[in-house]
């Protein structure tokens, strides 16, 4: 480079001038996500892959613990979602589905990678965990088009989603951990925080309601960082007290819709950007040509072993063919859980980039084919499960929501 | 000669003219008057369900706006508006909604809010023209 060149170099390479290019390609995610009707996210994912492949953007350690930080954030809001009326209503449904769910594809893919793809063991894991997610949200989104999210049968399915994702979360912050005393304080911190989280949060909110200051979102972010912060400590990953930490507070977050908006924004506006782009950068594309017929193959495993475990209790638990199949492709989706856990693998060292994109590639893919399958070819009649759910209200009228 | 009239609510230029059309014709012909709109800028493939719920907030806050307003115009004409907001992709919804109700007139603006997709794949309007299960009117 000319001596110009250089200097130029020199005077960009300054944190602002780095913030302002990842500021930058989440502005073009974002405006594409408009454009598409894509979810901003998976965007996210494209354009890292394309600035990491031809402009070749790197990464630095602040950019690092704003991803990670992200991807924290993300699982803690996965967690808050949940409904936790539903999970007790239908709770064998729900936990049967979603426990099923996870252990056959993450024992199906770990196999697969291990004896077939010739990966070491531990690589082997961080692709059953990687392909075992289902994505909540890939579903909800199908479900709001459909108009299933409000029936019985919806609301099943996304349950399962949560009781499935709890699983791959359990197994990527414990199978991996190191079994000492930081891991020890870990439990013992997270089993005394957890129960009391909900009753501390409402009192924070209630007594610092409306202050610009918004104390309520820092206390929260306390709780996650603390814990998060203890489980790295003890090798484990903070995603896992994030996840639990945002199941217990659900309660809370359904009635204090502010707070949750105010969450998501900052999610949205600077942390996952650099979750979602980071983990594209970090996609090589030679590796993804070169692995096609893998990733397919990984693909295959994971759409198999969902079958071979839902489908057949789709058919115990009495719903019917074609629901039943609505059901089980919709169980097949992956992403932000599958880009954590291979990102993991990549971060830590246990898998290299060639199984980082091979792994991604197949979680992205895994957003896509079965729901267009199951929007094509299975989607129930929607009319018939809204008669069939007021019938069964008017029957045993505490069923209601 | 009409009696079920759907017209298609998007808040758009085009579809404020074809809402006057519509509503003229209900009450030269004393049809019934459904105005229709259909949230489809959801996103797909989403990473959060929140990422979803607000595009969907959003949308339902826009289109209960729209049909206001729409409701407000028709009552002005002495015309009963009813609404509906679907979710999903346009013009099939429209279609599906306009067999279901047995409207034998379907009323649009040439040019809605279609997006990129619309320049390559054609509008919802060219769509709803091509498999409306009736007659439709088309307002430039």
């Amino acid at each position: 480079m000319c001596p110009r060149g250089e200097a130029l170099a020199e005077a960009m390479d300054n944190q602002y001038t780095i913030a302002a290019i990842w500021m930058g390609l989440a502005f073009v995610a974002a405006m594409l996500a408009g454009w598409t009707g894509i979810s901003v996210s998976v965007l996210e994912i494209l354009v890292g892959v394309a600035a990491g492949n031809f402009l070749h953007l790197g990464t630095n350690t602040w950019i690092v613990f704003l991803a990670g930080f992200g991807s924290v954030l993300l699982t803690f809001l996965a967690g808050a979602e949940i409904d936790p009326s539903v999970l007790r209503r239908r709770w064998r449904e729900t936990f049967s589905i979603g426990a099923i769910a996870f252990f056959l594809p993450f024992l199906g893919v770990m196999a697969f990678a291990y004896f077939v793809a010739g990966w070491k063991f531990h690589q082997a894991e961080i692709a059953g965990i990687a392909l075992s997610t289902t994505s909540v949200a890939v579903v909800y989104a199908v479900m709001v088009e459909t108009g299933f999210n409000d029936t019985d049968l919806g609301k099943v399915i996304l349950a399962a989603c949560f009781i499935n994702d709890l699983g791959t979360v359990l197994a990527l912050g414990l199978l991996f951990a190191n079994f000492n005393w930081y891991l020890l304080a870990f439990v013992a911190a997270t089993a005394a925080v957890l129960p009391v989280a909900p009753r501390l949060t409402r009192w924070v909110i209630a007594n610092t309601k409306g202050r610009i200051s918004e104390p309520e979102v820092k206390f929260v972010f306390l709780m996650m960082l603390f814990l998060g912060g203890l489980a790295t400590a003890g090798g484990s990953e903070a995603i896992l007290p994030a996840y639990l930490l945002g199941m217990v507070l659900a309660g809370v977050f359904m009635k204090e819709r502010v707070l949750v908006q105010r969450m998501r924004t900052t999610a949205f506006s600077i942390l996952t950007p650099f979750y979602f782009i980071r983990a594209g950068t970090l996609v090589s594309l030679p590796a993804m040509i070169a692995g096609l017929a893998l990733i397919l193959a990984f693909l295959g495993m994971k759409v198999v072993t969902k079958f071979i475990g839902v489908a057949p209790l789709t058919v115990a638990f009495g719903i019917p063919r074609r629901e039943g199949m609505y059901t089980t492709l919709l169980m097949c989706t992956g992403l932000t859980f599958g880009s954590i856990s291979a990102l993991f693998g990549l971060t830590h060292g246990v898998i290299d980039q060639r199984q980082y994109t091979i792994l991604v590639t197949t979680v992205v893919l895994s957003a896509f084919v079965p729901t267009l399958i199951a929007q094509q070819f299975f989607k129930p009649d929607l009319a018939a499960h809204i008669a069939e759910d007021a019938t069964r209200r008017e029957a045993i009228p505490e069923a209601t929501d | 000669m009409f009696t079920r009239i759907l017209v298609c609510l998007d808040g758009s230029d085009g579809a404020k003219r074809a809402l006057a059309a519509a509503v003229r014709m209900a009450t030269e012909q004393g049809a019934e008057l459904l105005g229709v709109s259909v949230e489809e800028g959801l996103p797909h493939y989403a990473a959060m369900v929140g990422e979803v719920e607000e595009a969907k907030l959003q949308a339902n806050e826009y289109f209960a706006r729209v049909q206001q307003e729409a409701y407000d115009q028709a009552k002005l004409a002495g015309v009963e508006l009813r609404t509906v907001t679907l979710v999903g992709h346009a013009a099939q919804r429209i279609v599906e909604l306009a067999s279901a109700e047995r409207s034998d007139l379907l009323v649009l603006g040439h040019s809605g809010h279609t997006g990129i997709w619309g320049q390559f794949l054609g509008t919802t309007a060219d769509k709803i023209v091509r498999h409306a299960p009736c007659s439709v009117l088309v307002v430039r």
